[in-house]
């Protein structure tokens, strides 16, 4: 493949580093000398200068490029080489930024790019997977939030998904183990139609290596799948529990530092119904965030108030993330908090060097946003499955939004006797509520029904209905 | 030496006291149209026709020097809003009492009686100096009628709605008079078109109320309800206002015109905008999920069990009447309308004190209502709640939210404010009143006094004792009464308006 990664920071260069062997890679930006420092320790080709113009990305060979990488700290740049790109090539684009809201617009395909990539919230999953939870991807949100659609990466047997690049110290993996059984394994390894699903929720589509598989009775989810599930905002929580694999899910976490990590961290969490306590100095930013969080308790404090830490009994939480600005700061507060009697520390990096800092420290877990970040650009480039989920709504699958006909011959039809095809009515909103359908259930028309199919079914489906 | 000295201190008003001057003056051009009204009536009835055109015609005449001798401007400050408001509702009364004056009425002879009589109609009050409105001209008591109605969705609104030269400035003079904690949302792009809004909604509730009440009267179901009677109620129900044509009040009428006032009292006592986005816009959620329309509904809900509760312990009424007098008089109370079904002063010490303290309750923000209003409990609620938060969690940063939205701490503040200046201005106009009975040899008891000035402060009307539903003000000294007369101005403009030119910054530069 021919790959233009423009921005050769920390994470152009760890996306080079991972890609350089297997394919043919161009780098582009700004700064000449990193660039030559990059040509003697990886053999790729270099173009100085702004990729947001269509000079240099054409200089860059984009004509013939079928991937090309937009990885630079500033979101705008990003957006305007990939918007050129789309325009100069056929190939796919990537863009990171860190704005959650160009998130919400690309998901509603309202940003026309391949795949976009947050540090933050990668971050944030990063932490909620260390923790024990692992986050649900969540696609899309339909009638008002009362429909969600999301996917899952189901635990392999084995254990933990890693934190790939992340040493682990002894006592992050004993936290990180799970006990085996629960609701797991009523779920997950038993065909569909005995498992105990939770209700007012379906299984959309099972995802195994390269193939979709139609959920049938007869399918199970096996450990390492990828599922989508369609479901209310109850049973996206249960499904979180269950893929938790039955461990108690995690009670209050403390989050030092309330910056865009630490605010995405902490609204993850939330999301996964965890207490989220947050330490923020900046009495401005604290404000903010205390008003943006309405469901966690913001201090305005810092973490390195012994008074403080004693009174809030912060010692009493089960684990605390440290996501301040400054390496330092972070170890700091991080030993101050496990003298206090915090079990389980986790902290951001910035610089790659305090990996092993802290790892000497004894810090549990550190999570390094810019690792993270192009870990899941090179999955991306790299795994064929991830590139399918992320396109849900693109090449293979599509999710309508239907108002049923009075004409439609499925009216009145129990979904017990519905056809069995590649589509499936996850959800219908009929009077502004969500109804999640069971067998003996029949669609009324005006009812919205919401239907997670292949795309090659849709003028099928759209002529049923 | 001294004429430059004076020169020079105007030179520095921060205030722009002769685009004030000009706007009340505007204002009261217009308002001498509204005297035609009465005149039409006293036409029909053959009552004489001529103190209503004099007062109308001395009305806008003077509007018209005030117009023409200062110069206006297209925008009105924050600053010149103040003094607008404050102003407007100390003026306008004046010019609506010249009736009371002209028409020779023996009740209402004095001028600082009829002030307060007038002051009583247009703040929406209906407290009243007469002891037999049975006794006045119909015209008259029509008039007395329709100030409260031209009051209560307030003067300042409707002249935001249809002063041509008001289309730019009148943010500042809506947001200073249709006074609640927080900002006024539009209805529509423009202020202007939101006043203008809020003024049919309220137009055509009215018309809605007349009509049902004339159907009561005609079908038979009230014999004693008739097209005059029912406009003339129907004016002081939908502006919360309280006055009567009966000295009786509501008594006066059948059971089903009380039902039915009930329910327009329960409908004006909620926040016009929502009831806009309800009535007109048909959005039912923006009222369901309305944090202070739950309250305003659970506090009605309640006021009218306690009283319940209290009638049938002690054995004061039962069934529907029992019902019927306790929702009647809490709801009627609570939202500082002031009619009345019956002399609840004959009740028991723990109805009357449960009455006293619904006064301060108030309806919601927005409405024509008066006192402290629902919201701003519901604020200073939530202020306490986070106080004592935060007396355990020092560090904890707890914003106070209203209808999910954040609330600023100005605004919070400001609740705090209000509720301070309102509960000692209570104090204060009760000892006030206290006083000067001692002065007058009048026989008033320490909890007449606190009814008085609650019922005048919160723009009730009637008190306790004398004062109370049947009976009448007249008793008090002229110094009295011209307190009470202030009480209510200061409760109609939410004290703040006022409070503010009290202050030396306010006119400095």
């Amino acid at each position: 493949m021919d790959i233009i990664v423009v921005g050769a920071g920390q994470v152009g260069m760890t996306i080079v580093e991972a890609l350089h062997d297997e394919h043919d890679v161009t780098v582009v930006d700004l700064d000449a000398a990193r660039l030559q420092a990059l040509s003697y320790r990886y053999d790729v080709r270099t173009v100085a200068g702004n990729g947001a113009t269509r000079r240099v990305l054409q200089e860059a060979g984009v004509g013939e490029a079928d991937l090309m990488i937009a990885c630079t700290s500033r979101d705008e740049i990003n957006l305007v080489a990939a918007m050129l790109a789309k325009k100069l090539s056929g190939g796919q684009t990537i863009v990171r930024t860190s704005n959650p809201e160009y998130i919400e617009a690309w998901q509603e395909r309202q940003i026309d790019v391949d795949f976009m990539v947050s540090s933050e919230l990668e971050t944030a999953h990063a932490v909620s997977r260390t923790i024990g939870v692992p986050a649900a991807k969540q696609t899309d949100v339909f009638a008002e939030g009362q429909v969600q659609i999301l996917e899952f990466d189901v635990p392999a047997e084995d254990g933990r998904e890693s934190v790939t690049g992340v040493p682990l110290t002894e006592a992050a993996e004993r936290a990180a183990r799970r006990s085996p059984g629960g609701r797991f394994a009523e779920v997950v390894g038993r065909p569909l139609r005995e498992a105990r699903i939770p209700p007012e929720s379906k299984v959309a589509s099972i995802i195994r290596g390269e193939r979709a598989i139609v959920p049938r009775g007869d399918q199970a989810i096996m450990p390492g799948d990828r599922v989508v599930v369609i479901g209310s905002p109850t049973a996206a929580k249960e499904w979180s529990r269950i893929m938790a694999r039955g461990e108690r899910p995690v009670d209050d976490i403390v989050v030092f530092g309330a910056g865009q990590t630490g605010l995405a961290i902490a609204r993850v969490l939330l999301t996964e119904g965890i207490r989220v306590r947050v330490v923020e100095p900046n009495p401005e930013r604290a404000r903010e965030v205390a008003e943006d969080l309405s469901e966690a308790r913001v201090y305005c404090a810092t973490g390195i108030d012994t008074d403080f830490l004693e009174r809030e009994r912060i010692g009493q939480a089960r684990a605390a993330v440290f996501a301040m600005r400054e390496d330092a700061k972070n170890l700091y507060a991080a030993t101050l908090a496990r003298v206090h009697g915090i079990g389980f520390t986790i902290a951001i990096v910035h610089e790659p060097v305090s990996v092993e800092v802290f790892e000497r420290a004894g810090i549990d877990v550190a999570v390094n946003p810019r690792s993270v970040t192009a870990e899941e650009i090179v999955r991306f480039a790299h795994d064929p499955r991830i590139r399918q989920l992320a396109m849900l709504e693109g090449d293979r699958f599509e999710i309508l939004d239907i108002t049923v006909r009075e004409e439609s011959k499925l009216v009145r039809t129990p979904f017990k006797d519905l056809p069995i095809t590649g589509s499936l009515i996850g959800a219908i909103v009929r009077d502004g509520t969500a109804i999640f359908p069971h067998g003996d259930d029949v669609l009324v028309p005006g009812d919205r029904a919401i239907i997670f199919t292949e795309s090659r079914r849709v003028p099928e489906v759209e002529k049923a209905l | 030496m001294a004429r430059i000295r004076r020169a020079g201190r105007l030179g520095t008003l921060g205030v722009d006291v002769g685009s004030v001057l000009n706007l009340v003056g505007a204002l009261l051009k217009y308002l001498g149209a509204t005297f035609l009204f009465p005149t039409a009536v006293a036409l029909g009835y053959g009552e004489p026709s001529w103190p209503y055109l004099a007062a109308g015609a001395i009305t806008a005449a003077t509007g018209l020097l005030l117009e023409r001798g200062t110069h206006g401007k297209e925008r009105v400050g924050v600053r010149e809003g103040f003094l607008v408001v404050a102003l407007t509702w100390l003026v306008v009364p004046a010019f609506g009492a010249l009736p009371y004056l002209f028409a020779d009425e023996p009740q209402l002879a004095g001028p600082v009686n009829a002030y307060f009589e007038a002051m009583s109609g247009f703040t929406a009050t209906g407290a009243t100096v007469l002891t037999d409105i049975e006794a006045l001209d119909r015209s008259l008591a029509m008039w007395r009628q329709f100030t409260q109605w031209l009051g209560g969705m307030g003067i300042v609104v409707l002249a935001v709605a249809i002063l041509p030269r008001l289309r730019v400035g009148g943010r500042q003079l809506f947001q200073a008079e249709l006074a609640g904690p927080t900002e006024v949302e539009r209805l529509s792009a423009t202020i202007r078109e939101t006043a203008r809004r809020l003024w049919i909604l309220y137009v055509g509730l009215t018309a809605v109320a007349i009509a049902v009440l004339a159907v009561i009267g005609w079908t038979g179901l009230d014999s004693a309800m008739n097209l005059y009677e029912a406009s003339a109620h129907a004016f002081s129900t939908l502006s919360i206002g309280g006055f009567s044509t009966q000295e009786e009040s509501l008594a006066a009428f059948g059971v089903a015109t009380q039902w039915a006032v009930l329910v327009f009292i329960v409908v004006a006592g909620v926040n016009f905008l929502r009831l806009y986005l309800l009535l007109v816009q048909g959005k039912g959620r923006a009222v369901a999920n309305d944090d202070e329309f739950r309250l305003y509904l659970a506090f009605l809900v309640a006021g009218g069990a306690l009283l319940l509760g209290e009638l049938l312990a002690g054995g004061l009424a039962d069934g529907e009447e029992a019902i019927r007098q306790a929702a009647f008089q809490s709801v009627s109370i609570m939202t500082t309308t002031g009619f009345v079904t019956t002399d609840y002063t004959t009740w028991s010490p723990l109805a009357e004190l449960t009455l006293l303290l619904l006064m301060f309750l108030g309806a919601s923000a927005g409405s024509t209502g008066g006192s402290i209003k629902v919201v701003r409990h519901l604020l200073m609620f939530r202020i306490i709640r986070r106080e004592l938060e935060q007396t355990v969690h020092r560090e904890a940063v707890v914003p106070v939210r209203l209808n999910r939205t954040v609330v600023e701490d100005r605004a919070l503040r400001g609740v705090v404010t209000f509720i301070v200046l309102y509960i000692g201005l209570f104090a204060f106009g009760a000892l006030g009143l206290v006083i000067d009975a001692k002065q007058a040899a009048l026989d008033l008891t320490s909890f007449e006094a606190l009814g008085a000035a609650a019922a005048c402060l919160g723009n009730v009307g009637p008190a306790f004792g004398f004062a109370g539903p049947f009976g009448s003000y007249a008793d008090f000294s002229d110094s009295s009464t011209g307190l009470l007369t202030v009480l209510m101005w200061l409760g109609r403009v939410e004290i703040i308006p006022v409070a503010v030119l009290l202050t030396r910054t306010y006119w400095r530069a």
